[in-house]
């Protein structure tokens, strides 16, 4: 079974990936399926991220004692100003492992 | 002139490839705990080593891989897996449509290995070079897309091998906090990309109605947050004119 969804998720990823590179596919995504599609990164991404944010525990934590949340909002504030990735990824770890270890 | 050309072109071959590898390597660094995080996970919950790092060698999609994860091990079916599975790497197909001028004409080996390369990553220094270098502006370097694909792919897959030989050794290593890592990549991605209102609206939703499905441990939790943002910025740059006021192309 694992087999399974490991192969299957594979193709659906790989197809996702490809068709629209293959030339022999003559595509015409129409204009509304483009701008919708348009947003699904940052969608995604961030129905991905915020429940880790601000769920960590599986309770709603909007508190300065959450590192989780905390350090969420030194990486958009360094992500803005510095538009770095390493600098955000990297210094905001930091201060989680800082802040999250004992 | 042949004989100049056999030696110059290699050359200058490995150096693109070179070129797109050190681009690519603060995001490779970054998605190390991340890419742990995901081999640990998947033996916590019951896969062998092999399988492990299988998800990562033929998925090769993070954020797919430890959505399915999480579902696998609360029982959810193979068919919500793979709907969601299709949510999450749609965007996958924004990035091919943006390429596809540049890759189409390649020959079919390359098509096939560029696009199982296609990441968040690898789109992401491909625009770089493309904004940065005014001179290349046009050309893409199918050497140093490679040479970025590659290098990502590589880091990936052994830092899921070092999650699995870790996950072995330490119980509970999901509880250190590596999670984070996610969040701050995604951060890391999502906030430049918010460059319309309409964009920080599709933000905002889809943030606030993940946060509530989480709370309320709703399964499509994923699912319902994304699409209601996407439709959200959407409908948000429509009833404002937004596209026809500042229309700036996505690639």
């Amino acid at each position: 079974m694992t087999w399974l969804i490991i192969i299957s998720m594979a193709a659906v990823v790989f197809v996702s990936r490809h068709l629209l590179l293959e030339p022999k596919i003559p595509i015409r995504l129409s204009k509304n399926t483009l701008t919708f599609l348009s947003y699904s990164a940052p969608a995604v991404l961030t129905a991905i991220l915020a429940p880790i944010v601000f769920v960590p525990e599986g309770e709603l934590s909007i508190s300065l004692y959450n590192p989780y949340l905390t350090c969420a909002l030194v990486a958009t504030v360094l992500a803005y100003v510095t538009r770095n990735t390493l600098l955000t990824t990297v210094l905001s770890m930091g201060l989680f492992f800082f802040l999250y270890s004992p | 002139m042949s004989t100049t050309q056999s030696i110059t072109i290699p050359s200058s071959k490995m150096k693109s490839f070179l070129s797109g590898a050190l681009a690519v390597m603060p995001l490779t660094i970054a998605v190390i705990p991340w890419g742990i995080l995901a081999g640990s996970f998947a033996l916590e919950i019951g896969l062998t080593a092999i399988e492990s790092q299988a998800m990562s060698a033929i998925i090769f999609a993070g954020s797919a891989q430890l959505v399915a994860l999480g579902m696998i091990k609360a029982g959810i079916g193979i068919g919500s897996i793979l709907i969601t599975t299709l949510l999450i790497t749609s965007r996958h197909l924004l990035y091919a449509m943006a390429m596809r001028s540049q890759i189409s004409p390649l020959p079919l080996k390359w098509r096939l290995g560029l696009g199982f390369l296609l990441t968040d990553e690898l789109f992401a220094i491909s625009n770089q070079a493309h904004s940065g270098d005014m001179a290349s502006q046009h050309q893409f370097d199918r050497w140093y897309a490679l040479g970025g694909g590659l290098t990502f792919y590589i880091g990936w897959n052994i830092a899921t091998f070092l999650g699995i030989v870790a996950g072995q050794s330490i119980d509970n290593l999901g509880e250190l906090g590596l999670d984070f890592a996610i969040a701050a990549t995604f951060i890391a991605i999502v906030v430049p990309t918010v460059k319309k209102p309409s964009i920080l609206v599709c933000v905002l939703v889809s943030l606030t109605l993940a946060v509530v499905c989480a709370v309320f441990a709703i399964q499509a939790g994923l699912l319902i947050a994304a699409i209601s943002g996407m439709a959200a910025g959407m409908a948000y740059a429509k009833l404002t004119n937004e596209g026809a006021a500042t229309d700036t192309p996505c690639a």
